[in-house]
């Protein structure tokens, strides 16, 4: 679930139409997260950079305040009523484990991994179809990222 | 009949039984995501765009069969990634299918060719192939041309061979109801046993996160396209869903109906939107607060969703919850309707292409030269 700041054009938009009546559904904006180093220093802003990292498309490091880091994909959150009862889950990049991380035991976050579908919009398939078709290429496609 | 009469009645007991033991929530088909790594790369998906680490993981078919179980639907869908990448596929459908599930193994079909071999004909098992639209709109949309020749002759091999096929279409923002009308004749005529169509929805995720259609657009759009249909064309959705597509039902979701099991676990809440995850399926049902989703929550994420993962459970339910729901279904199967409608014939008539979405750029001339004048001028 995004933050209703990430929400907010498909917000807007249904504060002034019936979902009913809407022809093209707004599109959502995401926010340029890759490299942000979040400051941690309230209760809200440690929720709100752990909801953003919970919803980023890379992977995060996590320092712990005992100085132990993790570093791999957060697929999942628990939000309990204060940071001690509250905790995210990671798939470390170097093992097929599901770690749990208190938000209290956590000083540090940082999106360190790349925002693997950052810039791959329809728009830049067009683009990039119509460079290499005046180009003369044929067989134009958009190739899965090599995992090696 | 587009399914095979003992699945109806698999699914029809099944569905009876969940009734008569009074379960108000209960799972219609398992949404099986044994990876999320694919030979495609396409804008609109929202399951391509993880790590190199997570793309690399897969469910061990002993990971699968116990999902299978635990879960207990009739039915399991295969989605991904593109489930042929998975090297253990055909022993996760062998397993499945020997538990007497019936299997749709979803596919782009680019590798269905090569691996026919690797798999057994049986009433148990049907590819469901996903193809976009006619050649243009399916290149397009999968980011890839040549995309559609490929699918089309997996499609004719898989035929051939003597396997069930079935299709699956997504629209988008741009998509064009003649050319639809079209690509169901090519599919039919391929031999296809029967075919979905739904509007696409916005993953979280996804690349992409323009272009998709709202209600009203949908409905117009879904109108336009299943109104006044040919006696060949064969839909494996319940004929009540096609009817919410077109604008003749309303019905809210059911996001219990279709869950989705994956290497996270089991996704909260559904399918298409990522909440968290659950270790078990008991877990995922009994602590999903269920009230927060669907169109009448006020969810914003869920005010704009169509897709038949949320919508063909309801329609499902509605005909076993009374007997005049089961008295329509009936009527609808036994004597299926081609939805003549004089004004959707005229609204197919009317229609013309926008070339504001991508999937219909290629196709339009004038677009083509201001495009190529844009990137010439680049």
């Amino acid at each position: 679930m995004a933050t209703e700041q990430q929400e907010h054009l498909k917000i807007e938009q249904l504060r002034q139409h019936n979902a009913d009546e809407i022809e093209t559904i707004a599109g959502r904006e995401k926010e340029n997260l890759e490299g942000w180093i979040p400051t941690l220093a309230s209760d809200a802003e440690v929720r709100d950079a752990l909801e953003k990292a919970f919803d980023y498309r890379g992977d995060v490091t996590i320092t712990r305040k005992d100085g132990s880091q993790v570093t791999g994909y957060l697929f999942d959150r628990r939000t309990g009523s204060s940071l001690t009862d509250s905790f995210v889950r990671v798939i470390p990049t170097n093992e097929r484990v599901k770690v749990n991380v208190v938000y209290a035991e956590i000083a540090a976050l940082a999106f360190t991994g790349r925002d693997n579908a950052a810039g791959k919009s329809f728009e830049a398939w067009v683009k990039k179809y119509w460079e290499k078709k005046v180009a003369g290429e044929k067989n134009i496609r958009i190739d899965p990222e090599k995992l090696d | 009949m587009a399914v095979p009469v003992s699945q109806a009645w698999t699914v029809a007991s099944y569905v009876l039984t969940q009734k008569l033991k009074g379960r108000k929530r209960y799972p219609l088909v398992l949404m099986l995501e044994p990876l999320f790594r694919c030979n495609l790369a396409c804008a609109g998906c929202g399951k391509i765009q993880y790590p190199a680490h997570i793309l690399k993981q897969e469910l061990t078919p002993e990971e699968c069969f116990r999902a299978a179980e635990e879960c207990g639907a009739p039915m399991v869908s295969i989605p991904g990634g593109e489930p042929l990448l998975h090297p253990q596929m055909p022993e996760i459908v062998a397993g499945l299918v020997a538990r007497k599930k019936y299997v749709y193994m979803c596919t782009n079909a680019l590798l269905l060719k090569e691996k026919l071999h690797l798999f057994k004909p049986s009433k148990y098992l049907s590819f469901s192939v996903h193809v976009d639209g006619q050649r243009e709109h399916h290149d397009f949309s999968v980011c890839r041309e040549g995309g559609y020749d490929i699918a089309m002759e997996g499609i004719r091999a898989a035929v051939a061979a003597g396997f069930r096929v079935t299709t699956n279409t997504t629209l988008f923002d741009g998509a064009d109801p003649n050319s639809v009308r079209a690509h169901f004749d090519d599919l039919m005529a391929a031999g296809v046993e029967s075919m979905m169509v739904s509007p696409g929805y916005t993953y979280d995720k996804a690349p992409d996160q323009n272009h998709f259609l709202g209600k009203a657009k949908s409905r117009r759009l879904f109108r336009a396209i299943l109104s006044n249909r040919k006696k060949s064309w064969q839909f494996n959705t319940h004929p009540l869903f096609s009817e919410f597509l077109m604008g003749k039902q309303n019905f809210e979701c059911t996001p219990w109906g279709m869950p989705t099991f994956s290497i996270f676990g089991w996704q909260k809440p559904c399918y298409l939107l990522q909440d968290g995850y659950a270790d078990t399926f008991k877990e995922l049902m009994e602590e999903t607060a269920w009230e927060n989703y669907g169109a009448k929550s006020g969810n914003p994420q869920c005010a704009n969703c169509m897709v038949h993962s949320g919508h063909e459970a309801s329609a499902v339910d509605y005909n076993f919850s009374s007997l005049k729901g089961f008295l329509v279904t009936a009527r609808k199967y036994m004597f299926p309707s081609a939805y003549p409608d004089p004004d959707a014939q005229k609204l197919l008539n009317e229609w013309r292409p926008e070339h504001s979405g991508p999937l219909v750029q290629i196709q339009s001339n004038n677009a083509v030269n201001d495009e190529l004048q844009e990137v010439s001028g680049d």
